[in-house]
């Protein structure tokens, strides 16, 4: 039998999609109502991250069945190399108070770090899980878990094994008042970016021939094969796509936090992981919809003064939800792999 | 190794060896045979060059005593992994609980002493309880679901004991926890052997009881769940129970590793089974060749050895050579993880694929003489 | 863990240095070091070239992200090692290290711990053990030396459940309860979160704490200590929080907070586990006014060092405040770090003093007793029985000290710094405040 994966995406928005979005709106609703004004910014932010990295997680688990631990570690390359190229080329100290100059280097600084990190994602892809596409299924696994040794260890020859300190060009002080509380532009910016990039994203793989491609080749590669469809091209792709989006996530977290350090990819990786079972894993917009439910896990926890049982409560819903959904929340109900 | 690894899977090609086929056919007898042999081999290989040059006996057989357990902790993701084919992620919980369930009866802490020996046995059966508690509701999940909600156990389980200080003693930990006696005589930190020795009957015992399920009835129901669960549900096998007494067996192999673990330590710590444990276990199983009872153990015991002992050993390693600049100590796990990708890539079954999953994987192909080769380029050629 | 004296002490001192050349202290009793006289026996090893030898073991966490704490202190041991061996070494030995990493996948390892201890048990010119760094390998690594009679040292344990029976420590040293053999030069949690809240609540004025710490033994152990203390003093503490190191966004704690109004933060915990990102937090949130204190953990050197508070925290580490296990006027602090920057091209780690000073007890030790013994065994316990008598002295690089009954430091002075983001040209470092001996108060 064959296993049905897919990279899903739902259709154009028509009626039938309303209960969906109700369902989040009412959500968002209960949410702002849970933890007020001010932790609402904090968790749409840090669920942007998580929600960022979590699409790769998903994309590469919907075309080729690979859980891609090293995938946490291609995040924290990308804040390596956005910090680098901030304080390396650019020599950048400070914040940039000049828009359109922070216009221009936001946006260099995105397409170059996302490409190279999408490059990174091929090069992986290419040495690590290719030569094993047709082995046992654990076998990709444990390579990824030795990519992800290997780019630690690398990064920490480069930077040192202590947090380095990145120039936060976007100002934290440029912030305004709503509600009650002081939200950050930056804060703004992230969940702005982010969510660019998730309708680019679908956008792509809906309308154009290599995102059909790469939607073919998660249900049926044979059969994909059969109609044309270059398979060793499409993953590449799909890595491609997905460590960029990695990249993007780096990218952000240096804005924010101002800091990057070696193994900051193992637990946002994790979570992020997590994330995107939550919401279905090979299910994009679950996987963004896990980013954020989990950024508010995490929230709500600190809010209450839980935060000891922070992940005992993300993992104790993951177990709840799966329970009860066994394909996440958005995921569709599979066929048993064969 | 790979040396090592044509060796042995030559070995396996010559089937017509009449020791061989005696073994083969009991392998209680084997099995039995195979694990004196190797507990009597590992301390004489230890006191000979070049492993003398790196420690003592007496260390290199505690050393020993310490990758048992995790040949231990590796045989029982196996029968999980390897035979029923459900991915845990987070076996280090059960590990966890069976050594925090002898730090609870035996010692200063809990103010309990109860026999070691008993222990092991109710460390395996809380273990099991837990396995099952996790399983029932969980294991209906596909595949790559129930990996994740093991890998949040995995991360539960360290976390509440981390914050039940009042149960745990939380980060501090248990100390002081009692070692071991018997008939008398009180095991100690100096003497190894004790350990050891217990540790070889124990990993005996637990061979003997995984060969006859692998054979069983059970057995052969885990591996056609494993195969295509449909199918198996199809022809009478009951999905659920069938794995989850996998789930438990496996759970209560770890228990037992984990009550051996901490009566050794004499300490537990919620930070001593984090996801490294669960990783490293299962990264055991993989290498060794899933499914494969010996190949397991094997890749098992190589890995420890290498982890706890060769890695630590570079520095003097590369000095013999004149290459005194460098640390490598800092650079191991680069070495390490470039070691398991190329290990992967080598040998995508494993060192030591188990017989029967290496022919369901090749049926079609009418097992190839030089498997070896057969499979790397297949492998590269997609 | 514990007992970052060195960056501000070492560094910022601004005691006139004596020689620089005179780090390495002459033993107390013995004669000076470095006279070759043969002594009556050969008890320890001998190398190829017929000089004995005597190996000083060394145990920390050398690799992945805890590499950052342990290789600094192995070079503090390190020099300690050098300097005595380019004197003509201790006594007629020639001092050679044995160096273990006691973490496995990265991560400190109470098993990898147990092993490397018993590896070195079994090297019969081993005299003595630095470290480990961790308490919990500390945990399972003293039944295991407290049976085989071997002197360890740790630089950087405060756990006070090591030492003191009322932690429960005799479960530990069970072999042999009154046959103290693990000592250590810092000084316990109990200690400094005492003299914590009493700087917030005497020298600062605050009466509202929020406390994190970072969920690990130093950090919570601390915390809870200022927690009571704080409140025994008439003080609130308007929460408690535990994030655990894995935590990078600490501004969800931080807004839950700001309602409550708290007037001190304090972190229990060390730089690494997050009081640097942390602090530098509060500042995006609008909290970066606050005054925020911690224990030895954060008081790592000046700005511009790797991973230090002040490098972490940037601009926003004003206003902190921190204590020291150890009396702020120690001779050749400048000396000490002069030599280490010499030899290592690095300032000084956290821990690097402690280690060099454990390192002086075990060479000091050897010193007195070499004479006497006949055998490796015998060394070794003499070593052991000298460093432990509460009545020798060791004139350390931490000052003068020596062990109680428990095999703790009888140093129990407490200094106190605050952050200058003037200082060391403007980079910021922690500055001397005050100093306070707090005796045998907290037992």
């Amino acid at each position: 039998m064959q296993t049905q994966r897919s990279i899903r995406l739902p259709a154009r928005l028509d009626g039938s999609q309303l209960p969906f979005v109700a369902a989040i709106a009412g959500s968002l609703v209960v949410a702002y109502a849970l933890v007020g004004p001010q932790q609402f910014s904090n968790f749409l932010t840090i669920g942007a991250v998580y929600a960022l990295i979590a699409l790769g997680y998903t994309m590469v688990y919907g075309i080729i069945e690979l859980i891609n631990f090293a995938h946490g570690d291609v995040f924290m390359v990308g804040s390596f190399v956005a910090l680098w190229i901030l304080s390396g080329p650019l020599g950048l100290h400070g914040s940039i108070d000049n828009p359109a100059l922070l216009a221009v280097v936001l946006v260099g600084l995105f397409l170059v770090t996302m490409l190279i990190l999408g490059a990174l994602g091929i090069f992986i892809e290419r040495f690590a899980y290719r030569p094993l596409r047709n082995a046992p299924r654990l076998a990709p696994l444990i390579t990824a878990i030795g990519v992800s040794f290997i780019l630690q260890n690398i990064m920490q020859a480069f930077f040192g094994p202590s947090p380095v300190n990145s120039p936060q060009i976007f100002t934290l002080n440029a912030r305004f008042d709503v509600a009650g509380a002081s939200i950050g532009y930056l804060n703004v910016f992230i969940v702005a970016v982010a969510v660019a990039l998730m309708i680019a994203l679908q956008l792509f793989v809906g309308r154009t021939r290599l995102g059909r491609a790469m939607r073919s080749t998660a249900q049926d590669r044979e059969a994909a094969e059969l109609m044309g469809v270059d398979i060793n091209l499409t993953i590449a792709f799909t890595f491609f796509i997905g460590s960029a989006l990695a990249g993007a996530a780096g990218i952000v977290w240096v804005l924010y936090f101002g800091y990057a350090v070696f193994n900051q990819g193992f637990y946002a990786g994790l979570f992020a992981f997590t994330a995107a079972v939550l919401g279905g894993i090979g299910n994009t917009t679950g996987a963004a919809l896990g980013g954020f439910v989990i950024g508010f896990l995490q929230v709500a926890a600190a809010q209450y003064g839980y935060s000891r049982w922070s992940e005992v409560a993300i993992f104790g819903v993951l177990v709840l939800v799966l329970v009860f959904r066994p394909t996440g929340l958005l995921g569709q109900q599979l066929g048993e792999r064969a | 190794m790979s040396a090592t690894a044509s060796r042995a899977s030559g070995a396996r090609e010559r089937r017509s060896n009449p020791l061989r086929a005696l073994l083969e056919a009991h392998r209680s007898l084997a099995a039995i045979l195979g694990m004196a042999v190797v507990t009597a081999a590992l301390p004489l290989l230890a006191a000979m060059p070049p492993l003398n040059g790196f420690n003592s006996q007496g260390v290199w057989v505690d050393s020993f005593a310490n990758a048992g357990v995790f040949v231990l902790l590796a045989l029982g993701l196996n029968i999980v992994v390897g035979l029923a084919g459900l991915l845990d992620l987070g076996y280090a919980a059960f590990f966890a609980i069976g050594a925090y369930t002898y730090a609870f009866g035996a010692s200063p802490f809990s103010g309990n002493d109860f026999p070691f020996w008993i222990m092991l046995l109710i460390g395996a059966i809380v273990a099991a309880t837990f396995g099952l508690l996790l399983g029932a509701p969980t294991l209906r999940l596909r595949g790559d679901y129930l990996a994740i909600v093991t890998l949040g156990f995995g991360e539960i389980v360290p976390t509440v004991f981390l914050n039940a200080d009042k149960y745990t003693k939380g980060t501090n930990g248990i100390s002081g926890v009692y070692q071991p006696s018997l008939a008398g005589y009180n095991f100690t930190f100096t003497d190894p052997w004790p350990y050891y020795l217990t540790m070889a009957v124990i990993l005996t015992l637990a061979i003997l009881a995984i060969y006859r399920l692998q054979d069983s009835r059970v057995g052969r129901a885990w591996m056609a769940i494993r195969e295509d669960e449909l199918a198996a549900a199809s022809n009478g096998v009951n999905p659920v129970s069938t794995k989850l007494l996998a789930f438990a067996l496996g759970a209560s192999t770890a228990g037992l590793a984990g009550a051996f673990y901490s009566a050794k330590l004499t300490f537990v710590s919620p930070d001593q089974f984090g996801f490294t444990v669960s990783f490293t276990v299962l990264a055991m199983v993989v290498l060794g060749g899933m499914g494969n009872i010996w190949g397991v153990g094997v890749g098992a015991f190589l890995l420890f050895i290498i982890q706890s002992v060769l890695l630590k050993q570079l520095n003097p390693f590369f000095a013999s050579f004149g290459l005194t600049g460098i640390d490598f100590l800092q650079y191991q796990y680069l070495l390490y993880g470039l070691a398991l990708v190329a290990m992967m890539l080598l040998r995508p079954e494993g060192l030591f694929p188990s017989v029967r999953r290496r022919r369901e994987l090749h049926a079609a192909e009418e097992l190839p003489e030089e498997p070896v080769a057969a499979e790397a380029a297949e492998g590269s050629t997609p | 863990m514990q007992s970052r004296r060195i960056g501000a002490i070492a560094v910022a001192a601004v005691v006139v240095a004596g020689a620089c050349s005179s780090a390495a202290t002459p033993a107390p009793s013995a004669a000076p070091a470095g006279s070759a006289a043969p002594a009556s026996a050969a008890p320890a090893g001998s190398a190829a070239t017929g000089s004995k030898y005597v190996t000083i073991g060394v145990d920390l966490p050398l690799s992945g992200g805890e590499f950052a704490n342990g290789d600094p202190t192995k070079k503090g041991i390190q020099l300690a090692v050098d300097q005595a061996n380019a004197n003509g070494g201790i006594a007629g030995y020639t001092i050679k290290l044995s160096v273990k990493d006691d973490a496995v996948n990265g991560v400190h390892n109470p098993q990898q711990g147990a092993t490397n201890v018993q590896t070195l048990v079994a090297d019969p010119t081993v005299i003595g053990i630095v470290g480990p760094f961790n308490s919990n390998v500390g945990a399972a690594e003293i039944p295991i030396t407290n049976q085989a009679g071997l002197l360890q040292c740790s630089p950087a344990n405060t756990n006070p459940g090591l030492t003191k029976p009322q932690y429960g420590a005799l479960d530990i040293r069970k072999a042999f309860p009154n046959r103290i053999n693990y000592i250590r030069v810092a000084t316990t949690d109990d200690i400094q979160g005492l003299a914590g809240a009493q700087f917030a609540y005497n020298d600062l004025g605050k009466r509202r704490a929020y406390i994190v710490d970072d969920t690990e033994t130093y950090g919570k152990g601390l915390a809870d200590v200022f927690e009571a203390q704080f409140k025994k003093l008439g003080g609130t503490v308007v929460k408690h929080d535990g994030a655990p190191s894995s935590t990078t966004d600490y501004t969800p704690l931080l807004t839950a907070v700001q309602s409550k109004n708290p007037d001190v933060v304090y972190f229990g915990g060390v730089t690494a586990t997050g009081g640097g990102l942390l602090r530098k937090q509060m500042a995006q949130v609008g909290m970066g006014s606050l005054a925020f204190g911690g224990g030895d953990g954060i008081v790592d050197g000046p700005g511009g060092v790797e991973g230090s508070f002040i490098t972490v925290a940037g601009a926003a580490a004003a206003n902190s405040f921190g204590t020291i296990a150890a009396t702020h006027d120690i001779p050749n602090a400048q000396a000490f770090s002069q030599a280490y920057q010499k030899a290592y091209g690095a300032a000084p780690g956290a821990y690097s003093a402690s280690a060099y000073a454990c390192t002086q007890v075990i060479l000091q030790a050897l010193q007195a007793v070499a004479a006497t013994a006949t055998s490796p065994t015998a060394l070794r316990e003499a070593v052991r029985a000298y460093a432990t008598d509460p009545t020798h002295k060791f004139n350390t690089q931490l000052g003068t000290i020596s062990f109680d009954q428990n095999g703790d430091t009888s140093q129990h002075i407490i200094s106190f710094y605050k952050t200058d983001m003037t200082a060391a040209g403007g980079k910021g470092d922690w500055v001397f405040v005050r100093q306070q001996d707090f005796g045998q108060s907290s037992q």
